[in-house]
Formats: structure tokens, C-alpha cells, sequence
């Protein structure tokens, strides 16, 4: 019954990763010339920092795979000063933290980039303030 | 009429003429628009005050097709074009946190503060930090005026605040954020400013014979900010700023 929920929850992660538009990254730059909006990638890992600030708030995950070389993602967010009207605090994600996220991967080859992503925490529920 | 009639003796003079000065030193900028607004008819002069919301719940967020749609797009001339075709993504300033301009700055998703004086309006902008002032006493920009939010005049008329806004620095992305259009010294920008019940609203007029064929306009909205708002710094971090570049397939190698 978990395994059933954690892929219904992951299916509706993916989905609206999918279905999200290239909606421009609050509005400082657009998204399309960084990230491809046709295509979703998925990382689960650790964070290892979260810069909180403007114009674009980061998100660092590294991700290990199963020879154990580490990938470190940075996931680009909204402004700070966006967020915080949302609830968003230095705070709301810790270095540590155990975490799914979903979004448009980065165009140039060879970067680990990712934009518009939803985060979810290893139960399924959405991170949110 | 007596002084004794009136009920005013000499002392009542001094007391007014000291209560009069009272107001005068503790009078509060909104106390100053109202009291110039007596000597330029009170009904001109629209309460623009406040902290306003200019996100994504007071109007569509800003992108490549808002606030310029497909129908009031800007016709460009060949000279827009052809800085338009060159232009790479990479270099805009906003990648080293130089602020934005207008017209794009008034349609950032960000919120604002006005402060109405006698002699001058001022905007802040949460949005990179930035201040306009409107003068509203007659004075002109002088060419030590050119700076990138220009020099801004203005004046009350029907109820609305119109600015005109000139003397800007050329910028390679003075069109908008998305565009890669550029704008020059010729940049005009007019704003009017109205209420419409609780919402501020503007129409907002541009003009560049160096890049445009013919002026382009806009019309926005704000909604008043959660009570007891107070902007925020903005603080760009240029590392920051700059870190989504490696993202990009360069157009240059």
C-alpha cells in the first residue's frame, strides 16, 4: 500500500513537471534560453546548500548513483523577496535535507542545471512554507 | 464685527497663529498633498499613496508576450531589428544586477511605494532597489540628468498624474527583459497614473525614433499591498545574477 502511494505520488510529481509551461523564473530572465520546458528530469538526493536570496534563490542537491559518483544539481528558484511574501525562509530547506525534485533540465550539455522544478520530501508531500 | 464679537481677543490671535505653526511643522507628506492640493483644486490631485501590488494577483507576470502582446507590440525599425538579431541572451545587463528601466520596471512582479509631496512624487521599486522622482515644481533636467531611470517631470490634470520621463542612458535591453531590444537617449516614456477604486492603474505611452517607428502603450493595474506591507531589499547577488548563464547554449563561441 505505501509502494502504491509513493508511485501515485510520484506519477502526479511527474505529471505536473510535464504539463508545467516555460514560465519565466520570476520574471527576472525567462526560462527558455537555460532550460528545456519539453523535457523533465527527476534528481533524489541530499541538499547541500540553499542560497536564499535575489534575483534567483539556488537549491544544491547532490545525487549518487550506483558506482557512487556523485552529481550535483543546482536548481534555480524564485527571488527571495517573492518567496518570503510566500512564507519562504532561509530556513524552509536545510542542508541535510532528504529531497525529490522534478523540472526542466539545462540546455547546455554536460550542466546540471534544473528550473521550475517541484520538491517533494522522501514521504511524497510537497515542500512548501 | 468686534474682536470681542468674534470671541477672538489678542491672546486668541497668538494662540492660532501658534497652533498654525504646529501644523505646519508636524504636517505629514499626505497632510502636504492636501493642503497644496487646496491651492491646485483638490479634486486633481488623485491619492496615489501607498504600498501597491504589483504581482501576479493584481495582472498577468511579465514574459515575452506581457505587456507587449501580439496586438500593441512595438513596430521595430531596421535598426531594432538588426541589434535585435544580434543580440545574445548572455550579455543583458540584468546578469550583473544592473537594474531594470522603464517601461519594463513599472510591469516587473514586484510591489511599490508612492509618497505624494507638494513638489515631487516619488516611486520606490522593490524591484532592484530602484527610485524614480517625479518633480513637480517646473524644473527641467540639465545633461548632467542622463541616468538609466532617466529624469522625470510631472503634473496633475483631471484627476491622473502624468510623467513624462526623459534623458535615459542608452541600454542594450531598455525595451524589456525578454525581447532583446534596445533603447536610446531619444527614449520618452509617458505615465499616467489614476485611481480606480481601490486599484492604481496606468497607461503607459513609449516613444524611441531611434528603435520604434511609432510609440507603443501599455495599461496596468496594481491592488493595494496586505496592510502594514513595507518593501523589501532587493540586494541583487551578482554571482547569482549570473549563475544560470553556463545553462545556455552560447549564440557566440
Amino acid at each position: 500500500m505505501r509502494f502504491f502511494l509513493w508511485i501515485l505520488s510520484l506519477c502526479g510529481v511527474l505529471g505536473v513537471g510535464l504539463l508545467m509551461p516555460g514560465a519565466p523564473v520570476n520574471a527576472h530572465h525567462a526560462s527558455e534560453p537555460f532550460y528545456d520546458a519539453t523535457k523533465s528530469v527527476e534528481a533524489v538526493g541530499v541538499v547541500t546548500r540553499f542560497v536564499f536570496r535575489n534575483p534567483h534563490s539556488f537549491l544544491y542537491v547532490d545525487t549518487a548513483s550506483v558506482d557512487g559518483k556523485t552529481t550535483s544539481w543546482e536548481i534555480e528558484m524564485g527571488a527571495a523577496v517573492s518567496m518570503s511574501r510566500r512564507g519562504w525562509t532561509p530556513e524552509t530547506i536545510l542542508a541535510g535535507d532528504q529531497i525529490r525534485v522534478v523540472g526542466a533540465p539545462s540546455k547546455a550539455p554536460g550542466t546540471f542545471g534544473m528550473c521550475c522544478a517541484e520538491l517533494t520530501r522522501p514521504n511524497g508531500s510537497p515542500i512548501t512554507p | 464685527m468686534s474682536q470681542t464679537d468674534s470671541g477672538i481677543g489678542s491672546g486668541g490671535l497668538v494662540g492660532i497663529a501658534l497652533a498654525a505653526m504646529v501644523v505646519v511643522l508636524v504636517a505629514t507628506p499626505e497632510m502636504a498633498i492636501a493642503q497644496s492640493g487646496t491651492e491646485r483644486a483638490d479634486s486633481q490631485i488623485p491619492d496615489l499613496v501607498g504600498v501597491w501590488d504589483g504581482g501576479g494577483r493584481a495582472r498577468p507576470v511579465n514574459g515575452p508576450n506581457m505587456p507587449w502582446t501580439p496586438e500593441n507590440f512595438p513596430v521595430l525599425n531596421e535598426r531594432a531589428l538588426a541589434y535585435q538579431a544580434v543580440f545574445d541572451e548572455a550579455l543583458a545587463p540584468k546578469y550583473d544586477c544592473v537594474p531594470s528601466a522603464s517601461p519594463a520596471l513599472q510591469y516587473d512582479p514586484y510591489f511599490m511605494e508612492v509618497v505624494q509631496w507638494p513638489d515631487r512624487v516619488m516611486f520606490r521599486y522593490e524591484k532592484d532597489d530602484q527610485l524614480r522622482t517625479v518633480w513637480l515644481d517646473g524644473r527641467t533636467a540639465t545633461p548632467l540628468d542622463y541616468t538609466i531611470q532617466g529624469f522625470s517631470v510631472g503634473r496633475y490634470e483631471e484627476g491622473a498624474l502624468l510623467v513624462e520621463t526623459t534623458h535615459f542612458v542608452f541600454d542594450i535591453t531598455g525595451f524589456d527583459d525578454y525581447n532583446g531590444i534596445p533603447s536610446s537617449q531619444l527614449k520618452k516614456v509617458s505615465e499616467r497614473y489614476w485611481r480606480e477604486g481601490e486599484e492604481l492603474r496606468m497607461t503607459l505611452t513609449l516613444e524611441d525614433p531611434m528603435f520604434l517607428r511609432q510609440p507603443a502603450s501599455y495599461t496596468t493595474r496594481w491592488l493595494p499591498a496586505p496592510e502594514g506591507y513595507k518593501l523589501q531589499g532587493y540586494a541583487c547577488d551578482p554571482d547569482l545574477a549570473r549563475r544560470a548563464i553556463k545553462f545556455m547554449i552560447p549564440k557566440y563561441r
